[in-house]
């Protein structure tokens, strides 16, 4: 079968180009799969990938126009021909391989990380399972990037839109019993760019491979700051 | 050209559960701690870890650390250092309290405090009733840890050289470690990082296996620099090979499903393990199940049109528990083995998945040179790299997570409380050494490829040094990877471009992955009994009476040397070595 | 414009207004439909009630700040140069005031 890969090495090229490749496909093989088939025929191809089994949020490619993972992405669901490129909106450093530095920017941002103003107790802080579930859908982001990389509003903006990553992680925070800095986090975001610049496009909730939705956890944002505001 | 050079008090080496743990101990106080990942931190392997992290918090069943100490003597086969386990199961209730808050979402019970769930090898009253000791956040532990250690890195400000390669450990004449040479991935420069202490928390090896559990990045490095350090391995012939890896690719089905109530059964539908483990039955310890799995597979009673692999029983859960308590191992179950474990079993077999050996250490993670505990200045590892040894001839599942959490941290304090006043001089030999590791590969020229010596050495480690060991076949096992490394210098790489070049990278992880095989290989050659992972049908026994000793494994000359067992705890008395039968 | 008032405020106000529009239109499409008037002298006195006044000029006015708020914003997304938004915008204010002062004019003479 035949793969189209985008090829760009610095040190040689001026822009981007497409590159054919012949891979043997075998029943079951993932998209990953036929990246390293390709890295084999090719060492001087590159691209980031490591678990192989879509927990480390690695391999995030542009696949045929969709920003997938592809160790979990099966070859049989592509249509052909495969045209596999980086992400879109980024600075590409080599091959498959783009400069993700303000995406990680933007995801510190939000203050990733759980506040307590009180003393911590000898043991656990108690959380119920009702308030433990409003984390489900928000914690297992993997920061692979494919939500931000697709939405068109990150593309204008990747410097001061905090981008679907970052605010559904905002939104982990805040949806979560144990926090206490709602206020500074609600008043962060305050500011017509941070936020404000998704128009709901959802090119994240389809692009996301572990079925997330920033979309949702924006619009609850935007409640949460409604609800505060009366 | 003068080499680029930073300085920093501290230099943690790999952004794992251990790395991360041990920075966040020093990022919030006046030192300077670098942090050097060849991934971006929440790349780590950790983040893979499904199924929980132990402490006898006794949330759901009657539990106590002195148990949990016991059961992981036991699991040990009697080859763990009874003082550190000691330490790491009396840690291990602050250390989860710590994680929680930090922000890790735990799974909670009814009451509000942290969920636990029965996993392999765990008992009430020292081998009474199963137990539940392992704290989840559902099937996505490592992830939660991992990503709530590196927030809490995030906030403290601790400096990050992310997709930086450490290349070589710079030691001077005395052998004292000063720091790394690294390579910046990005652009393929090298830099220097001097630093007073240095700590190595690379995890594992498994890409020394062909199917394994373990991430492409898991080479081995911590182990490999360590070694050409002149520091040994120990306890390297002890390699876990996990029982339920999706079958045929190798990813992990947590322990967890067989916690929650799931069972093996073979293609008669036997639920075999009944008759290996009579009492704790798939809950055995791991290297138990693996081994009653291969022999079900080997007397022809596997699953499948090759009967080559046995079925995981989920279904009987019912929906509500798998997609509550193990909704990860749902979605890998459909993604990788095309099965919904709500309908249907899932096809297993055991895959490569954790090395119980490493670097010698003591319980404050300083490396260690020789059975007389002689210290390395300036060197410390935690982790899956490092060998405590808390582990000993088998791990118990929950305890790895356990471990890197509380050996790093440890190391991470005994840095802050004994940081030297100033750096040691560093030479131009020791720069000079270093540097000759990454410039051979700038050789150019025709010769083999990284990646046909690389497959040669995995398929030759996969034949030699797997579940079921003989004399016979672990010599020529020994044979074949020397003569491979022999090969070593023969490889050229054709591509010589500096940017973002993970050709280059693949070459130096290859040496590494030879550091480490061989030491496996060697290791598991020389000991002549079976205990805990290391079986060798041609010594059916375990032999207390020789064998319980520690081995060590030195890369100059492939020399072994043996350490004994520390048997005596800290406070507690010592659990002497009996049948282990579960 | 004081930079803190624009974000939350400005998307709270498009929504308002975005209900209030879409309320009296509502009203004004369900009359016309079921009683318009029939001539200019009843579409005068249907007009000049005070509560329909005030009603319809409050009608303006959010259309006014609810189209400020989505030009505004597409300005901020497409528009990088700071000079060429901000005269952009300031046609845009300009042009929207003129509009509500017409509008003004031709409901309360």
């Amino acid at each position: 079968m035949q793969f189209l890969i985008s090829r760009y090495n610095p040190e040689t090229d001026d822009k981007p180009h497409m590159q054919a490749f012949e891979v043997d496909v075998q029943r079951g093989m993932m998209l990953r799969d036929a990246l390293l088939d390709i890295k084999r025929q090719d060492e001087s191809f590159a691209f980031r990938h490591s678990c192989g089994e879509g927990v480390c949020g690695s391999d995030g490619v542009n696949v045929n126009g969709s920003n997938k993972l592809a160790c979990i992405t099966p070859i049989s669901e592509l249509k052909t021909p495969i045209e596999v490129r980086p992400f879109p909106g980024r600075p590409i450093i080599r091959d498959l391989v783009v400069d993700m530095t303000q995406f990680y920017e933007q995801y510190k941002k939000v203050d990733p990380w759980l506040v307590r103003k009180e003393p911590a107790p000898e043991q656990e802080v108690l959380q119920s399972p009702e308030d433990r579930d409003k984390l489900d859908g928000l914690y297992e982001c993997i920061l692979c990037g494919c939500c931000s990389t697709s939405c068109p509003s990150f593309w204008w903006n990747p410097d001061k839109f905090l981008g679907p990553q970052a605010l559904l992680s905002s939104w982990r925070f805040l949806a979560d019993s144990r926090d206490q800095a709602t206020d500074e986090r609600l008043d962060q975001l305050e500011d017509p760019y941070k936020m404000f610049r998704c128009h709901t496009i959802m090119n994240c909730v389809e692009s996301c491979p572990k079925g997330l939705n920033p979309t949702k956890a924006i619009g609850n944002i935007k409640n949460l700051m409604i609800k505060k505001a009366v | 050209m003068a080499l680029a050079k930073r300085r920093f008090d501290a230099l943690i080496i790999g952004a794992g559960g251990a790395g991360l743990n041990a920075a966040i101990q020093l990022a919030d106080t006046n030192l300077q701690v670098a942090v050097v990942s060849k991934v971006f931190p929440t790349r780590s392997h950790t983040v893979a870890a499904q199924g929980g992290v132990n402490a006898a918090l006794a949330n759901v069943s009657d539990d106590s650390w002195h148990w949990h100490m016991f059961d992981t003597v036991k699991g040990s086969d009697y080859l763990g250092d009874q003082d550190a386990i000691e330490f790491m199961c009396r840690e291990a209730i602050p250390t989860v309290y710590e994680l929680e808050h930090n922000g890790v979402p735990f799974s909670r019970l009814e009451n509000g405090t942290i969920y636990q769930r029965a996993f392999g090898g765990q008992s009430q009253n020292f081998g009474g009733a199963q137990a539940s000791r392992t704290c989840a956040a559902a099937d996505r532990t490592g992830h939660a840890i991992l990503h709530a250690l590196y927030q809490q890195n995030v906030r403290a400000r601790t400096h990050f050289f992310d997709e930086f390669f450490a290349v070589e450990l710079l030691r001077d004449d005395e052998g004292a470690i000063l720091g790394a040479l690294v390579l910046e991935i990005e652009t393929g420069e090298p830099l220097l990082i001097e630093a007073k202490s240095t700590i190595l928390a690379t995890g594992g090896c498994g890409q020394v296996y062909r199917t394994t559990s373990n991430a492409h990045i898991n080479t081995g490095d911590g182990m490999a620099l360590a070694l050409r350090a002149g520091a040994p391995l120990m306890d390297m012939e002890f390699y876990q090979f996990h029982p339920t890896g999706i079958a045929g690719k190798g990813m992990l089905i947590t322990e967890g499903v067989r916690g929650e109530g799931g069972y093996l059964v073979n293609k008669d539908g036997e639920r075999f393990m009944e008759r290996y483990a009579p009492n704790a039955k798939d809950l055995a310890s791991r290297d138990v199940v693996s081994r009653a799995i291969v022999t079900e597979v080997k007397e022809g009673r596997g699953c499948g049109p090759k009967s080559d692999h046995v079925m995981l029983k989920v279904d009987h859960l019912g929906e509500e528990i798998i997609s509550k308590r193990l909704p990860g191992i749902r979605e890998s179950g459909k993604i990788f083995a095309g099965v919904d474990a709500v309908v249907e079993p899932l096809p297993v077999f055991p895959t490569a998945h954790y090395i119980m050996g490493g670097i010698l250490t003591d319980r404050y993670g300083r490396v260690l040179t020789d059975q007389n505990d002689t210290i390395m200045p300036g060197l410390y590892a935690a982790g899956e790299c490092a060998c405590v040894s808390v582990h000993g001839a088998n791990r118990l599942g929950g305890n790895s997570l356990l471990d890197i959490l509380v050996f790093g941290r440890a190391a991470g304090l005994n840095v802050l409380n004994n940081t030297p006043a100033s750096h040691r001089k560093l030479t131009d030999s020791a720069i000079q050494s270093a540097m000759a590791r990454l410039e051979r590969w700038d050789q150019t020229g025709t010769g083999l490829s990284v990646r046909e010596l690389r497959d040669e050495f995995r398929r030759t480690m996969e034949d030699h040094a797997g579940v079921f060991r003989t004399e016979v076949i672990m010599q020529e096992g020994v044979n074949k990877l020397l003569a491979l490394r022999d090969k070593l210098p023969d490889v050229r790489l054709q591509d010589h471009s500096r940017v973002f070049n993970t050709g280059r990278i693949e070459a130096l992880e290859l040496e590494n992955l030879f550091d480490c095989g061989i030491a496996m290989a060697v290791s598991a050659l020389h000991r002549q009994e079976s205990r805990g992972a290391h079986s060798r049908p041609d010594y059916p026994e375990r032999d207390d009476a020789n064998w319980m000793k520690h081995s060590l494994y030195y890369r100059a000359e492939d020399r072994m040397d043996y350490k004994p067992v520390t048997t005596e705890p800290l406070s507690v008395d010592s659990f002497p070595p009996k049948v282990r039968t579960y | 414009m004081s930079r803190k008032a624009s974000g939350f405020k400005a998307w709270a106000w498009q929504r308002i207004t975005a209900v209030y529009i879409g309320l009296f239109g509502v009203y004004l499409l369900s009359s016309l439909l079921c009683a318009a008037p029939e001539t200019y002298t009843a579409w005068q006195a249907w007009f000049t009630g005070p509560v329909m006044r005030v009603t319809t000029l409050l009608f303006v006015l959010a259309i006014l700040l609810h189209a400020w708020v989505g030009i505004r914003d597409i300005c901020i997304d497409y528009v990088k140069p700071i000079a060429v938004r901000a005269s952009l915008l300031l046609m845009l204010a300009l042009s929207l005031i003129l509009y509500g002062l017409w509008a003004a004019q031709l409901l309360l003479r």
